[in-house]
This record gives C-alpha cells, structure tokens and sequence, in this order.
C-alpha cells in the first residue's frame, strides 16, 4: 500500500472544495488514483478527470503532473508519497 | 373571450372549428433574466432556421436579446444584465392574435404555438403593440417574426450553451441555462430543488421572488 | 462565396466597394489570410520599405466565414498592416461585437490607405460608407469615444459597434493597438499608431443585412455537435467561470511567469491566485463576443470590500484581467494586489496600449533603477521631475503609463516603440550597454512569460512573422505535454510533448503556425480550439463547419496546405522588408542567463536555440542558412507569384 498526495487548483480546486488531499492506494497506479478521487468528489470530478469517450484521462483543457512536472497518464504508475498535482491546463489570454 | 376564426392550415388540414377554443401552448419557454451572456447564437440560429434561402441575418430572428429592463439587484448592481426576450406564447388565443383584422394568425397543430400565415398579413403593425412583451418582431423587409417554437423543437433552446452551475463561491453568480424547455431536466431539476431544498439555492429562490426569474408562463 | 470589400483611401476621400470573387476563398480562405493578400497585393504597387507611419501604409479590416454564422465558435476580427513599433509584418486579433456587426453591415473587409487632411471616423451602415469629422472625438479614450459614437448613430438600422483607438494612437505610440467597442483590444504589433497615424479615430458600423450559407442545415448540426462536445468536457466549465486566470496556478506551479522583468518565474505572495479573484471579487455582466459557446469574459466591479488596496478603486468596473494581463502587472511589474492587476488591465484597455511591450518598457528601467545602473537624477532626466521607480507601486507604474501614452517626456518618447528600441535608444544616449535587461524576441517585441525552460515557446518567440508571439505557433503540444497529439502528428513519435530534447520543437511550431493560420483564417476564436472539441484538428473539424458556410469542400490535407501558404505569404512579406536568419532570435536574458526557479532551473534558450531553429526551417522547406523560402516550396504551395516578386526583390533563396 502506498500514500499519495494530491494538490487540486483553480476549477478543480473549486470542484473538489479542497485544495489538498492524501489516498492510499493499494496498486501504485494512476487509474486506481483516479478511481479513487472520483469516487470521493463525484460526477463533476468524474467529468473533469476522464474523457468519457476513451475512459483515459480528460487530456483536453486539463494538466496532471508528478512532484517532477512531468505529465502524468492513466497507465503510468505512481511512487510512494508522490504527490499529484491537479492544474487547469490553458494558456494565453 | 372570444376565440378568433381558424383559418386552414397550410397543409389543408382545420384543427379548429370556427368559434371552438383552441388549446394552449403545453410545452412553453422559460427565459432566465440576468444570466445571458450575450452571445447571439440563440438569435443566429433562430435566422438560419428561419431562412427561407440560407441568408442568416439576427435581424431576421424571433427573438432578440437586450439589456435587461431590470432595476439594479444585489447580483447586478448596476441592471445592465441580458435577457432573451421571447415569446410568451400567453393562452390562446394571444392578444397579438386577437388584434389582428385579417386573421392572419394559424395555430401549429402540434405544438399549438399562434403563428402568422405571411400570405394573410398585410403588414399592418397591429400586433406589434398588441404584444404585451414586445415580442413580435418587424423585419427589415417589413415582415412580421414571431416565434413558432421551431414545430417543437425550439433551435434556440438548442443553441443555448449555458448551464446550471450551482456552485456558488464568493461573489460570483452561477450560471444558468437561460432558455429552456420546461420539459427539459434542467428545468426540472431547478424547480424541483426551488420545492424541495429552498436553503441550497437560496440565489435562485431569492431571485424567483424578486421577479429576476420571469417563465414565459 | 462571395464577400464585398471596402477600399477607403483618406487622402482622395474616396470609397469603393469591391467584390472578392470566390476564387480568392479558393486560395486564401478568408480573414486573415485574404487581409495578407490584400496587403501583399498593396506593396507590389507601392513601397514595402515605406515609414509604416506614411500615407503608404495599408491597414486591413477583416472577419472570416466562420464569423457571426452560428458556428459558436467566437469572432475575431483581424487588422493587418506593416508595424510602426517593430518595421515588419504586423496583425492583431480582437473579439468583441464590432468584427459580428461588420458580417451584417454589407463590407467583411476594409482596406485603408492614404492619411486624411483632418481627424475623421469611418462610418459604414448597410453597405453605405462615409467618412465623417472627427474633431470632437480627438483627444479622447477608446471608452468615451465608444459611448460618443453609439449615442450619435443610434440603434437603427441595429446597434452601433465601434474600433477606436485612444491618444496613444492619435500621438502615433508604436505599441498603441485598436479597441473594439471599448473592450477587446487588437493589442500587438501597434495599429493604433497606424491609424493614428492616417488620421482614422474610428470606423463604426451597423447593419442588418444577411449572410449567406451554402448550407444551412448542415451548419445548424454542426454547431449543435461542436455544442454538445464543449459541453461534456467539465474543464469547459472552469474556462467559463476563470477564462485564462485559471492559468494562473498552472503557471506557478511550474514556473512560468515572468517576474520582475524575467529575474525570476514566479509570483511572490499568495494573493495572485485566480481562486481568490473568484472569491472577492463581484462579477456583474458577462462581456461576449457574439457567437460564441464559451463565454469566458466578464465585467467585474469594486466595492471596496475585496482588500485594503481595493478601497483606491471603489466603483471602478473592469474586465476581469486575463492571464498576460495578470501575467504583465503581477509578474512583469509585481504589483501584489487584485485590484491593481485590474486597475492596469483598465488604463492599459482605456488608452489601448500593448501592455506586454509596456510592461516590459517600465521593467526594463525598474531594473536599471534596482541594479543601480542609473541615478535618480537619471530617472529625473527621463521623466522631466522626480520619480521614483518601485517594484510594485502602482503609481510609479501609472505615471510611466501615463508618459508613454501622451508622449508626456524622454521616457515616453524613447519607449513608444517598446522596450528594445527604447533600450537601444537609452543606450546610445548615456553611452552604456543596457541591453541585457531588454526583454523582447523577434522585431524587438516583448512578451510576459518565462520562455528558457520551453523550446517550443522560445522558437516561437524567435519566428513568429509578427515578432515574439506565442499566437502564431502555440506550443501546447509541449507546454501541456501532450504525448498524444505528439504520436498523432509525429507517427507515433512523443518528442514533441518531451521538454527535454530539441527533437520535434521546431516541426510543432510549423504545424501549430499552420493550424492557428487556418484558424485565423476561419475568422475563429482559439480558446475553442485549445480546449480540444474534435481533437486538436481545425483541418478536419473545423473544415466541415467551413465547407457548411462556404461550399467550398476541403481534404484536412489540403486545409493544412491552405494554412502553410498562408504562412509563407506572411514570411514572404518580411523576407521582402528585410528579415532573415539573424532575426530570428531572442534577447539575451532568454538566450544566456539561466532560469534559477521554478520546475525546471538552470535552463537557458541557447541549449536548444539553433537545433530548434534548424529543425523549423527544415519542415518549413526554407533554406537553413539565410532563413529564406526556396522556389521549390512555393511553387508547391501555388506560389509562383509570389516567388517571382521576392526573386526580385532577391530575398528567394
């Protein structure tokens, strides 16, 4: 088992009410991760996290990175005490 | 109230005997005050809808949206908000009907919406101010445009992108849909939480009151 | 598809309506693409190497198919012109309701020439054209000159929508832009100073004329799916509610702003978060452009309540900052409070000023100031008094602002063109290299954001035809690591997405220049784009939408070659005012000094600088050494006019 943190931003911080989060994962995986986040925060965070037309994660508008800012997808897997960083992803303006 | 004359549908068939009371609207329109944004599409697809030969032109819409008429509120402080303004489609048979001297207006037969049978219309105006809500329009061509619910499947409803967001956070107000069908979820959903969990969005519940809400009923 | 142009030349007072055949969609496809043609075709009967601030400068109003048809994808308007401030190729977009009102006001481009004798404003209603007096408009901010104009025309036949420019433009301030309706600024490359310059405060238009569709049908399906794929994406949402703010943490968290003139990438104190502009700060209307399904912008009012700052600005109504807004006062100039970040997003849109060029100007002397390298008594000089130049102090800011826009002293007179020319300038003068601290990229144009550690951004801030710009060619693939765009336009390859190697970086920017060039050209907004309806792809999706307006039926394949000549179109413009390798470059701080913050530190731009640079000619086809196009290229994209004119010109390679 392993514990990984997670650190939520902008709309997802607003969705998720929090703005910090710890689960413990029995796989070390992404999918498990995600699985687990949506099951707490609901159908909104469902929406925002996955792309319900491949069931991988929502790539579009949207930015997951590791503690190295390297983007993260749903079959990498995860280090103990790794934290996740949830961000929205756009730029410009 | 007296019922006006049914005059033969376009596709030959009466629906209503002449002096028989036509049925209201079932499935009306629920325009939000406030939350519209401006963004024109709802009037745009109402034209390209409407187009008789693939021109879209917001003039040539049945509805318009324009700032709203209303005195400044708590979430727009200085009344300059939007409002689609859209038909009412009040009971039948509506007064811009009633003042009409050549009987120019029809009922659809299934969605029991007053519309105006062009060919009968001599352009006389009579409806305009016979509209309690300014909601029949003039064309630049001199044309009449009301609102004929699309045959049931309204395309401004349709074109309307904003939905319920009932978070509220800080001083922003939510979002919300600003034309829908009262069948639709959306509306059902609202009034529904209005009934049952008043605390929840008290915004809403608030704005209800405060006549900030109009239906179209 | 056929539209009608309006040729205005200022000098005759002559108006002239023309057709644009359906060929000339054909080949260029419309808004910016026809605008560059128009200016192309310009310059071969007049000099390209003329004072952009001259009677012989063009400037080109245009919208695209897309615009105003129920596409939902937003509006942009384009100018086209060549630039006061940088000397090459310039073009700006702008949304707003004035680019929606021109579709229906008889005329989807205007062409202007000439400079009038007197102050006038452009008038254009269903089809008629006037020119009319401006003198009781001069002198006057895009804001009141806006209201002026819609009391004076009314709202028949519809309503009055305006492009003003402010005193900036009227004293011909290089990195003055055009303000449509009071509130979306065409900000870059300074068509305010053109049309200052001609003596045109402002056109203003109504209208209620038709479009027309080729096929209405098809049109209505597609917006209602393009509809329904915003909608099932939730981030869709967020971008609502925040518009770009919400990059604000994003950039943060990685290391991407551009602090105190780039000396660091990262805001300092908490304050500056979109999550608690969200929470203070009391939004009261929504301030669209038409025919858009997003709706991201909105207006904001103080009641003082928001923080102690916010007491000086009671009552002041703004467009909430959007993320360079942000990025130019909180980073550039570390300004530290809300309501300061919007106060400057307000006198920047008033005086319709660049702030990006302007941020940069005031940080660049804010440097100099904080190294020592200048006295007060130099400070005094520039400014004609005293003035003290702190980090974060919103007046010091405000009166730099105030010195460039009204051309007040030295300061303003020696940065109206940005801070690389005022740099140049101020080091000639007090005989020292300040060159350093110039923050700027190609043309000398500058931009608010932290660059070393994306080679992508740093190329294209390095190539962009109309100077440093992230617009042209936007490294999304790279910045948001998105392996699975990499694989989709690569083969299969991720290096596009990986910010540790040069490979591909070069080859992203010339596929995203061509995508945003075909967007562009649409007459679209590119925040629909970026958040990725029908996969990253304005060749294919978009290409239905076009194919629904125009009749016009294109392979993604050949839209993408629409869009690389268009490109080239723009490249053959600055070949033939001059440009070539060694202008594709950046400053020094982005080139030598490393990053020493932020995820990714110690990264320097000259790590990858020409390998990027090589890599993006070589997918351009264009000749490495002098930068320059090949014949072979162009005449593969149908060029071979255009050829002709740069061999000429001896800038073909």
């Amino acid at each position: 088992m392993i514990t990984v943190h997670t650190q939520f931003h902008s709309h997802f911080r607003e969705v998720a009410a929090t703005a910090r989060d710890s689960f413990e994962l029995d796989e070390p995986l992404v999918s498990e991760l995600a699985q687990r986040i949506t099951d707490k925060y609901g159908a909104k965070m469902k929406a925002l996290l996955i792309d319900p037309d491949t069931n991988e994660l929502n790539e579009r508008g949207t930015m997951f990175v590791d503690t190295k800012g390297r983007r993260i997808s749903i079959e990498d897997t995860l280090n103990d005490g790794e934290t996740i960083t949830f961000l929205v992803g756009i730029a410009g303006g | 109230m007296t019922a006006i004359t049914q005059i033969e549908m376009v596709t030959g068939a009466v629906r209503y005997a002449p002096g028989e009371e036509v049925p209201n609207v079932a499935k009306k329109l629920f325009a939000l005050r406030n939350q519209c944004t401006e963004c024109n599409v709802c009037e745009i697809a109402c034209a390209l809808a409407h187009s008789p030969d693939g021109t879209v032109n917001p003039q040539l819409a049945r509805l318009r949206i324009d700032h709203a008429p209303e005195k400044p509120s708590k979430i727009n402080p200085l009344g300059i908000g939007f409002i689609a303004e859209i038909c009412h489609h009040c009971g039948n048979p509506p007064p811009c009907a009633e003042v009409c001297p050549t009987d120019a207006f029809y009922y659809d037969p299934e969605t029991r919406a007053a519309v105006i049978e062009q060919d009968n219309c001599i352009q006389c105006m009579e409806c305009v101010p016979g509209c309690p809500f300014d909601v029949v329009f003039v064309a630049p061509s001199g044309e009449l445009l009301k609102c004929d619910l699309c045959g049931g499947e309204p395309v401004c409803v349709k074109a309307c992108s904003t939905r319920p967001e009932m978070l509220n956070e800080g001083k922003q107000y939510n979002r919300l849909p600003v034309l829908f069908f009262e069948d639709q979820p959306e509306f059902n959903r609202i009034s529904k939480q209005i009934i049952e969990k008043r605390d929840e969005i008290g915004l809403m519940q608030a704005m209800l009151e405060r006549g900030e809400i109009s239906s179209s009923a | 598809m056929e539209s009608r142009l309006l040729r205005v030349n200022l000098t005759t007072g002559e108006l002239k309506s023309e057709a644009i055949p359906h060929q000339l969609f054909e080949r260029w496809i419309g808004g910016s693409g026809i605008n560059n043609w128009l200016m192309w075709e310009h310059f071969l009967t007049h000099d390209i190497n003329c004072d952009p601030r001259g009677p012989d400068n063009i400037f080109v109003f245009g919208v695209g198919p897309l615009a105003g048809t129920g596409a939902g994808s937003g509006i942009k308007g384009r100018i086209t012109f060549k630039s006061p401030c940088y000397g090459i190729f310039g073009d700006s977009a702008g949304g707003g309701k004035f680019p929606y009102m021109v579709r229906f006001s008889g005329y989807e481009y205007i062409a202007i020439t000439g400079r009038a004798p007197k102050p006038v404003y452009l008038h254009i209603c269903n089809e008629e054209a006037m020119l009319l007096d401006a003198s009781h408009l001069w002198g006057k901010d895009t804001a009141e000159t806006h209201a002026l104009l819609q009391k004076e025309h009314g709202t028949w036949p519809s309503k009055t929508h305006t492009l003003t420019i402010s005193q900036a433009g009227e004293n011909q301030v290089g990195i003055a832009g055009v303000v449509s309706d009071a509130l979306r600024i065409h900000a870059r490359c300074g068509g305010g100073a053109v049309m200052g310059s001609k003596n045109l405060k402002a056109i203003a238009v109504q209208g209620n004329g038709g479009l027309p569709v080729a096929r209405p049908k098809d049109m209505l399906s597609w917006s209602d799916d393009f509809r329904k794929k915003l909608d099932s994406n939730e981030a869709v949402y967020g971008f609502k509610r925040r518009g770009t703010l919400g990059a604000v943490e994003m950039y943060q968290h990685i290391g991407s702003h551009f602090w105190r003139n780039n000396q660091g990438n990262m805001f300092r104190g908490d304050e500056i978060r979109s999550d608690n502009w969200v929470k203070k700060y009391q939004k009261y209307s929504e301030v669209c452009s038409s025919d858009c399904f997003i709706a991201c912008d909105s207006k904001y009012k103080i009641d003082g309540t928001e923080s102690e700052t916010a007491k000086k600005y009671i009552g002041e109504t703004f467009r909430r900052p959007e993320y360079l807004t942000t990025g130019s006062a909180a980073g550039a100039l570390d300004l530290r409070d809300w309501s300061e970040v919007a106060h400057w997003g307000k006198i920047t849109n008033d005086y319709g000023i660049d702030n990006q060029d302007l941020s940069c100007s005031i940080s660049f002397l804010m440097e100099l100031k904080q190294r020592d390298l200048i006295s007060d008594r130099d400070v005094a000089e520039l400014f004609g008094h005293e003035q003290e130049l702190r980090w974060g102090n919103m007046e010091d800011v405000e009166a730099c602002v105030e010195s460039v826009v009204f051309q007040k002293n030295t300061f303003g007179q020696l940065f109206r063109d940005g801070p690389y020319f005022g740099a140049l300038k101020y080091s000639e003068i007090k005989g020292q290299n300040f060159m350093k601290y110039a923050m700027y990229g190609k043309g000398g144009a500058s931009f608010t954001e932290e660059m070393r550690p994306f080679p992508t951004w740093m190329n294209n801030m390095a190539v962009a035809s109309r100077g440093a710009d992230h617009l042209k060619g936007i490294g999304l693939i790279e910045k948001f690591q998105r392996k699975d765009l990499s694989k989709k336009y690569f083969n299969g390859r991720t290096e596009a997405a990986d910010l540790s190697t040069p490979l591909l970086k070069g080859a992203c920017t010339a596929l995203v220049e061509n995508q945003v060039a075909l967007l562009n050209s649409y007459g679209v907004c590119l925040f629909h784009w970026m958040l990725d309806p029908g996969g990253y792809t304005p060749q294919d999706y978009y290409g239905k939408a076009f194919a629904a307006i125009t009749g016009i039926d294109r392979t993604p394949e050949e839209l993408m070659r629409d869009g690389e000549r268009i490109c080239n179109l723009e490249k053959a413009i600055n070949s033939r005012i001059g440009l070539r390798r060694e202008h594709d470059t950046v400053c020094e701080r982005w080139m030598w000094e490393p990053t020493e913050e932020g995820m990714y530190p110690g990264k320097v731009a000259a790590d990858m600088f020409n390998t990027v640079l090589d890599e993006y000619y070589e997918w351009r086809g264009w000749e490495k050494d002098s930068g320059l196009q090949t014949r072979a290229k162009l005449t593969e994209l149908g060029l071979d006019d255009v050829a002709e004119v740069l061999a000429q010109d001896r800038a073909l390679a």
